[in-house]
């Protein structure tokens, strides 16, 4: 059976088929590969209709072919992929596709094609298959699941596929307040957005569709005596050039959380990428914070499954109607309508008036009444009442209905008696509706079962957020128009201007009379399988099995079946599934309950989760003022914190070990200039700030005279080391503190959070000021005579700035602080100037040193002359377990001092424990050997794991002073143990031997810094 | 002895011609952080008499006289923008006037950057990289706001409204990455129109 185009010509219909599509405009797209044309305006699931493309895809466990069910956002069948290569969009609802040249759109979970899959024996053997089959089929042997049945369920089940390349467009964020937002533009939506607007609020109102007005152009009843779409038309327009309204369509409400934030994905460029061209992102993800939401989310209409009610050609009745109305293509040729409500009447009658045949209308009410039914009856379509459809025949594989089987419906739910054969190609069914209640639920709003319309509405929200119009079961337009404005005026205020409501007149409507499924007739579940949820191929047989097998609460019977565990969410199948449950238990529906409805309604991009954050905006970086001179010097850089900091600076072909060499032998024998200006930097200041440095610090600073600097060390009040650094006095109560470079931020903070919660009484001011400088160590024998050469009036030699002094002064025409200290053990200065004349500066100490051979050295070089010397680096000796007791620095912790943080903790026992390991210096047996970082010691080595643990490496180097490897370690009772030797089992059964030793390993004495 | 050459943080970087806001760095403006006790009458006194204009005590607000603006950072800490080269007088007056007053002032002016934000876009620019709500009334020419822009620490002064000028100051290191996010989110194509009459939508 060859393809047969759906389109419905629009002679004789009177113009209103296909009122959204432009006939006159052609559009090229391809679908698996194969040139199509649609017209302007259509959305892909409508030009496949009009190319006779009724399989758009597979299901997902069993493959069975799978077409149109739904309108919008809650179509379960028709997933699609968009785009190709990178650009690749999996698991797109094709009824949401808009078309446009060059479209380019597959389906999926089908091998080889879609029309023949290969994967559809799943469904011959789908005993198989039933609910839990994971836990139960694929068991045994247990060894088989990783290995042979994993990999072939992974293949066989499943969705889409991933884009092949990272995603070439651009996406962004928005952050914005509003005072009202209105999710859903239908009529409710508008009227509230009307009504909150008139008195000059913020109003925003969004709507996942191309359109505004949901399906007021196909519901019944009218608003100023004129068809809905005319007030429709408008309301938006007001509301659009208002100036303090943002009316957005194709943006979709995902998420409602906390204190009314609330997540949209405004989709910029799908239904057009030339967009893009002009730089516009493709998506756009909104942040909101709103003081009020309105939710007209409308409502999504339930089938009633029967059996085989997934075949293509099977679908919602409005889906029909609207396909329709919109597009003017229609599913067959001949359709029948399956219902238990009055509203699948009207899309009986629009089918006839456009020449569609209608076969029948089955009914599942016994009388159906009323202006709608009579309608129908009048234009002359057979109606069997107190119906059901108890099967359903196909041919082609299931691809094309041939029939359907209609036997006579009893309200007790039994279908029995003469069956009667319905020759038709399609089913428009309609079980009622479903109030859109998940953003009303994601941030805790509960729900309460509305017997009328037998499904759940909103109970009123913790949050300042209403729920209006169908998405509140209100169906009736004057009712629900009325409705709709009060929200909207409550929301603008008492005071607010008021706007005008239109006159609404309703079409009246009969009842409907809930049906859960349609059982089949004859034998029961083979080849008749009542789907619940189409995207994971949920029957109700699984479900019931599910009841069997004890899982009774439904948030059980959800995670064993994986009813509306889908992309979609369950936004067909989940009332169903309820209904079929509470017919299997004999519990009413509010019993059952519902599962969680969590964010996001529908799937939105990664790409808009990232946003801006991608590329060199993934994460911060900081440059310090020299960061270009670095770089053009070919530095190769290691991150500290969110800092780059040049590593080392390899010169030609050397690699980095040789580079780093050279620059400490070059601080060694010459001098080397280092930017350290992501040094923490900290200005200290009040009557209480010396007392404040003693409470900080484990030694004293409050003695400390102007000009004058200490090495200190901070604990927290567990007694562990967390920074350390120079702390100079720049004047009375005045000082300047220098932490890690990591930990500027953290100590800052620190110092804030003892004086604003604990030691309020103390009058001192604290200032981060690591911005303003820049700051370079220039250390090595030739350091002074460097200096001397610069411009200004600072005193450099040995009496006029001794160690572990500072004087601040003018240095070649910028403001200078200099210090002199030393982390590398020869003399050194630190010189500070503003960050804006550092780079200048930078390039003259290079200039000047040029004569002594001036070498700039990275934080690797900085650290092995550190190491050389046995100082300790925070975050190498320390873990966050360390003390100051651990690492020997007892002449650091005042003993004199009444109390600073961390002194008590010093005296637990554990703390105070003499098995704790301690800092010492390592030599390896083979000088050669670098000690892997963090290995570990044993105290034996031994055959079988675990071996008896004594302490790590934390500090590891090839010393080119002096021409062989030395380490840092913490071992248990390390410094009772100088001269043993201790071993360090590493990788592949190879073990190091090193002998404990004291952990300075050149200049003892310290000569080299006090020339 | 010469002074010192400047460079600034931005000083290699141009706005592209793509964007909708025109965007350059401010670099002759000096900067003082200014610590202080609001409750302390010495102090504002004191702090008002060296800079002739009175520190704002509201949150959100600034001050001006002539060149010189007084923003409010919080509840004891103030931001005073000056002409660069007036900066070290201006530093030096107020350490006299503030002499055995508990206060910290500080030279902070290679500590930010300034980028000049032009344009009628500025305000939706922004509200890409901030939560802060740059629509609500009353944010207004001589509003001052310290926010997170971009996932980086950021203030903007609002210079004038028509045009629409804004200064927004981001700490030196940082300067490239908003400068970045800038670039980025400022593009002709990428516009919200947010709360601005627009063509009405597509109907049913």
């Amino acid at each position: 059976m060859s393809n047969k185009p759906y389109r419905v010509p629009t002679a004789g219909t009177g113009g209103t088929v296909g009122r959204l599509i432009d006939r006159s405009q052609t559009v090229d797209f391809t679908w698996n590969g194969q040139k199509h044309s649609g017209y302007a305006g259509d959305t892909l699931a409508s030009a496949l209709f009009a190319n006779g493309i009724r399989v758009v895809g597979r299901s997902f466990k069993y493959h069975r072919p799978r077409g149109v069910i739904g309108l919008g956002s809650n179509e379960p069948n028709a997933l699609v992929g968009v785009g190709t290569g990178a650009r690749l969009e999996p698991n797109i609802r094709a009824t949401q596709v808009e078309l446009f040249p060059g479209l380019a759109a597959t389906a999926q979970n089908a091998w080889p094609s879609v029309e023949f899959d290969i994967g559809q024996i799943n469904s011959l053997a789908s005993r198989l298959f039933p609910a839990g089959f994971y836990y139960k089929t694929f068991m045994w042997p247990q060894a088989f699941w990783k290995s042979v049945y994993e990999p072939i369920i992974r293949r066989a089940a499943g969705l889409g596929v991933a884009p092949d390349g990272p995603d070439p467009d651009t996406y962004e964020q928005f952050n914005c307040h509003c005072d009202v937002l209105v999710v859903g533009g239908g009529v409710a939506g508008l009227a509230a957005a009307e009504a909150a607007s008139a008195g000059g609020a913020r109003v925003i109102i969004a709507d996942e569709n191309p359109q505004f007005g949901g399906i007021s152009d196909i519901a019944g009843g009218t608003l100023d005596g004129e068809a809905q779409s005319k007030w429709v038309a408008e309301a938006a327009q007001r509301l659009a050039q208002a100036g303090h309204v943002h009316v957005m369509s194709r943006t979709t409400v995902i998420g409602h959380f906390h204190h009314n934030y609330v997540m949209m994905l405004e989709r910029v460029a799908d239904h057009d990428p030339r967009i893009m061209n002009d730089g516009a992102p493709r998506h756009r993800l909104w942040k909101v914070r709103a003081k009020r939401v309105i939710i007209a989310s409308g409502a999504i209409e339930r089938p009633i499954p029967f059996a085989n009610n997934d075949r293509p050609g099977v679908m919602l009745s409005t889906a029909v109607r609207a396909h329709l109305v919109r597009y003017g293509v229609a599913p067959g040729y001949r359709g029948v309508i399956f219902t238990n409500n009055d509203d699948a009447y009207r899309t009986a009658t629009e089918l006839l008036s456009a020449g569609v045949p209608v076969a029948r209308i089955i009914d599942v009410r016994p009388e159906p009444d009323g202006p709608l039914v009579e309608a129908a009856r009048t234009a002359g379509i057979e109606i069997s009442a107190g119906s059901a459809i108890c099967g359903l025949l196909a041919k082609s594989g299931g691809k094309h209905i041939t029939s359907v089987k209609v036997a006579p419906y009893s309200t007790t739910g039994r279908v029995s008696g003469a069956e009667e054969q319905v020759d038709c190609d399609f089913v428009a069914v309609s079980g009622g509706w479903n109030p859109v209640v998940h953003l009303h639920c994601h941030n805790g709003g509960k729900l309460d079962f509305n017997d009328e319309i037998q499904s759940f509405v909103s109970r009123k929200h913790d949050d300042p957020v209403v729920t209006i119009g169908s998405a509140n079961g209100s169906f009736d337009l004057a009712a629900l128009m009325d409705e709709a404005y009060a929200a909207g005026e409550a929301a603008a205020g008492a005071s607010a201007a008021k706007a005008k409501a239109p006159k609404a007149a309703s079409e009246p409507e009969g009842a409907l009379e809930p049906l859960w499924y349609a059982p089949a007739t004859g034998k029961y579940n083979e080849g008749n399988k009542h789907f619940i949820d189409f995207q994971n191929d949920v029957t109700a047989a699984d479900l019931e099995l599910a009841q069997r097998e004890g899982y009774e609460s439904v948030e059980h019977t959800k995670r064993y079946t994986t009813l509306g565990m889908a992309t979609d969410q369950g936004k067909t199948s989940n009332i169903i599934g309820l209904g079929v449950l509470s017919g299997s238990t004999g519990k009413p529906i509010p019993e059952i309950g519902t599962t969680t409805f969590r964010p996001p309604y529908t799937p939105f991009s990664f790409g808009s989760i990232a946003g801006t954050q991608v590329g060199k905006l993934f994460h911060v970086v900081r440059r310090t003022a020299q960061f270009d001179w670095h770089k053009e010097a070919g530095a190769t850089w290691e991150p500290i914190g969110d800092w780059r900091r040049a590593y080392c600076y390899p010169k030609g072909e050397e690699d980095k070990h040789a580079a780093i060499n050279r620059e400490i032998l070059t601080v060694r024998g010459k001098v080397g200039i280092l930017d350290a200006s992501t040094l923490g930097k900290i200005e200290i200041k009040g009557p209480d700030a010396g007392a404040l440095l003693d409470r900080i610090y484990t030694n004293t600073f409050s003695t400390l005279k102007p000009g004058r600097g200490r090495y200190g060390l901070m604990m927290n009040e567990m007694g562990f080391l967390f920074d350390d650094g120079v702390t100079v006095c720049l004047g009375k109560d005045h000082y300047l503190m220098h932490t890690t470079s990591g930990g500027a931020e953290r100590v800052v903070q620190w110092l804030e959070e003892w004086l604003q919660t604990e030691w309020t009484d103390m009058k001192v001011f604290v200032t981060a000021v690591t911005e303003q400088w820049s700051q370079f160590a220039v250390a090595g024998p030739k350091a002074r005579t460097l200096l001397e050469k610069l411009e200004g009036d600072v005193d450099f030699s040995a009496d006029g700035l001794a160690f572990m002094s500072m004087s601040e002064g003018t240095l070649e025409g910028t403001r200078a602080r200099v210090f002199r200290i030393s982390f590398s053990g020869e003399l050194s200065y630190e010189i500070a100037v503003p960050a804006n004349t550092g780079r200048v500066f930078w390039e003259k100490l290079l200039a000047a040193g040029e004569e002594f051979g001036v070498e700039p050295y990275g934080t690797e070089a900085l650290h092995v002359l550190r190491a050389e010397k046995g100082f300790i680096a925070i975050g190498d000796e320390t873990d966050g377990t360390v003390t100051p007791l651990d690492l020997g620095m007892n002449w650091a912790v005042s003993k004199k001092k009444a109390d600073y943080l961390g002194k008590r903790a010093l005296e637990l026992p554990h703390l105070a424990d003499e098995n704790r390991k301690e800092l010492v210096g390592l030599l390896t047996e083979d000088p050669n050997e670098v000690l892997p970082d963090g290995a570990y010691a044993v105290s034996s080595v031994t055959e079988k794991l675990p071996m008896d643990m004594i302490g790590q490496v934390t500090s590891t180097y090839w010393s080119p002073t002096l021409n062989r490897s030395i380490a840092m370690a913490l071992i248990k009772k390390g410094r009772t143990k100088m001269g043993e030797k201790v071993t360090f089992p590493v990788a592949e059964g190879k073990v190091i031997r090193a002998e404990i030793v004291d952990p300075v390993f050149y200049d003892k004495e310290g000569e080299r810094q006090n020339v | 002895m010469s002074e010192a050459l400047i460079i600034t943080a931005l000083h290699d970087r141009q706005a592209p011609a793509n964007l909708a806001i025109s965007m350059t760095e401010i670099v002759d403006r000096g900067m003082i952080d200014l610590r202080g006790l609001p409750k302390d009458k010495k102090f504002l006194s004191a702090a008002k008499s060296a800079l002739g204009v009175a520190l704002p005590t509201e949150p959100c607000t600034s001050t001006q006289t002539g060149e010189t603006l007084c923003f409010w950072m919080s509840v004891d800490q103030w931001l005073i923008v000056c002409p660069r080269k007036e900066t070290g007088a201006l530093l030096g007056k107020l350490n006299g006037a503030l002499e055995g007053i508990f206060s910290l002032a500080v030279d902070m002016s290679d500590a930010r950057s300034i980028i000049r934000l032009k344009g009628e876009r500025v305000r939706e620019t922004l509200m890409k990289g901030s939560s802060i709500d740059f629509t609500q009334p009353g944010f207004e020419p001589g509003t001052v706001r310290r926010m997170l822009f971009g996932e980086i620490a950021a203030m903007v002064h609002v210079v004038s409204e028509a045009p629409e000028v804004f200064d927004l100051m981001v700490f030196r290191s940082y300067a490239h990455h908003a400068w970045d996010w800038l670039e980025a989110t400022a593009t002709k194509g990428s516009e919200v129109g947010f709360l601005k009459p627009a063509e009405a939508p597509a109907v049913v």
